[in-house]
């Protein structure tokens, strides 16, 4: 650092700086810098579940009353992909912001980063595989897709939060996985509702944790 | 118990804003100066001038790295910063819960 002249003020030197202040001032800004640093602010998370609850709710709509099950009808994938690529975006902007400037364990690694992608593709990958294998609708377009992601990526990330000693995001993920196993004995079709009230569920439980960890 | 117990190097509200933001970051993790100015909200001179006696005091760690034309200077808490925080708070709330 070059040398600069000290123009602090003399009240900037701790003169009439009471304790009170002191305490105050120290909430303050501790409160303020743990929200401004959360890659994952509550209100991102709230607007996620409202998100996964209405694309989940839309998909479960259309196949409710399919006998025998076949897939998500057009009028309710568009709805997934909008609420994909709008979650995405949104996540991928709003931690940019908060990590800008920040080095260190706060940011994910490129090989996590890699991770998660492989993952993503993988299992989506294995979903055209079993279409070609020629395995039931039910399973390929009901099940799978609700189930497995959610476990799959669920335990990958928890791995990977646990591993960086994130204990809460780790909890996040573990319940995650739990979502999607739960969602398995609800059938193709159920799998979608139970699906999105358990990630409803455990987005907005997230959310409250933040929220209580920035304000102690 | 008086005001003396409160750490003189961090009983400064620019000082205090520094360490209390720096604190809310994982053990380890640095933040740009440009990033930290923008938090703290001082001009750059008078940062300078805080983050030096606090690094004087050996509170916090400062590089300078080079990438191609632009030098980016990055600050982290260190260890004992984060110990003199906590033995700060822990001063301010005795203080406080005796008056």
């Amino acid at each position: 650092m070059n040398p600069t002249p000290d123009t602090t003020t003399s009240a900037d030197n701790g003169g009439n700086f009471d304790p009170q202040q002191a305490a105050a001032l120290l909430d303050q800004t501790a409160q303020r810098a743990r929200r401004q640093f959360e890659p994952y602010p509550p209100w991102l998370l709230v607007i996620r579940a409202v998100g996964v609850l209405v694309a989940f709710g839309a998909v479960w709509l259309s196949v409710r009353g399919q006998h025998p099950y076949q897939h998500p009808t057009a009028a309710a994938i568009p709805v997934v992909i909008t609420f994909g690529v709008l979650n995405l975006v949104a996540t991928v902007a709003v931690a940019r912001r908060a990590t800008a400037g920040v080095s260190g364990r706060t940011r994910l690694r490129p090989a996590e980063i890699a991770v998660m992608a492989v993952i993503w593709v993988g299992v989506f990958a294995v979903m055209g595989v079993l279409a070609g294998a020629g395995v039931s609708d039910a399973v390929v377009y009901g099940i799978y897709p609700v189930t497995v992601p959610l476990i799959v990526a669920g335990l990958v990330w928890a791995g990977i939060m646990a591993a960086r000693a994130d204990w809460r995001a780790c909890a996040a993920a573990l319940a995650v996985a739990v979502v999607g196993a739960v969602a398995i004995p609800a059938g193709p079709a159920g799998a979608w509702a139970v699906a999105g009230v358990g990630l409803c569920v455990v987005l907005l439980g997230s959310a409250a944790a933040i929220a209580w960890r920035q304000r102690a | 118990m008086t005001d003396d117990a409160l750490d003189p190097l961090i009983h400064v509200p620019t000082r205090l804003k520094i360490v209390a933001t720096l604190a809310a970051l994982p053990d380890g993790d640095t933040l740009s100066f440009t990033r930290l100015q923008d938090m703290i909200g001082l001009t750059p001179g008078n940062l300078i001038i805080h983050l030096r006696k606090l690094e004087e005091a050996d509170y916090i760690s400062s590089e300078k790295t080079r990438n191609g034309t632009v030098s980016i200077t990055t600050v982290a808490l260190t260890g004992h910063g984060r110990a003199a925080l906590g033995t700060y708070t822990q001063a301010l709330r005795d203080l406080l819960g005796g008056l």
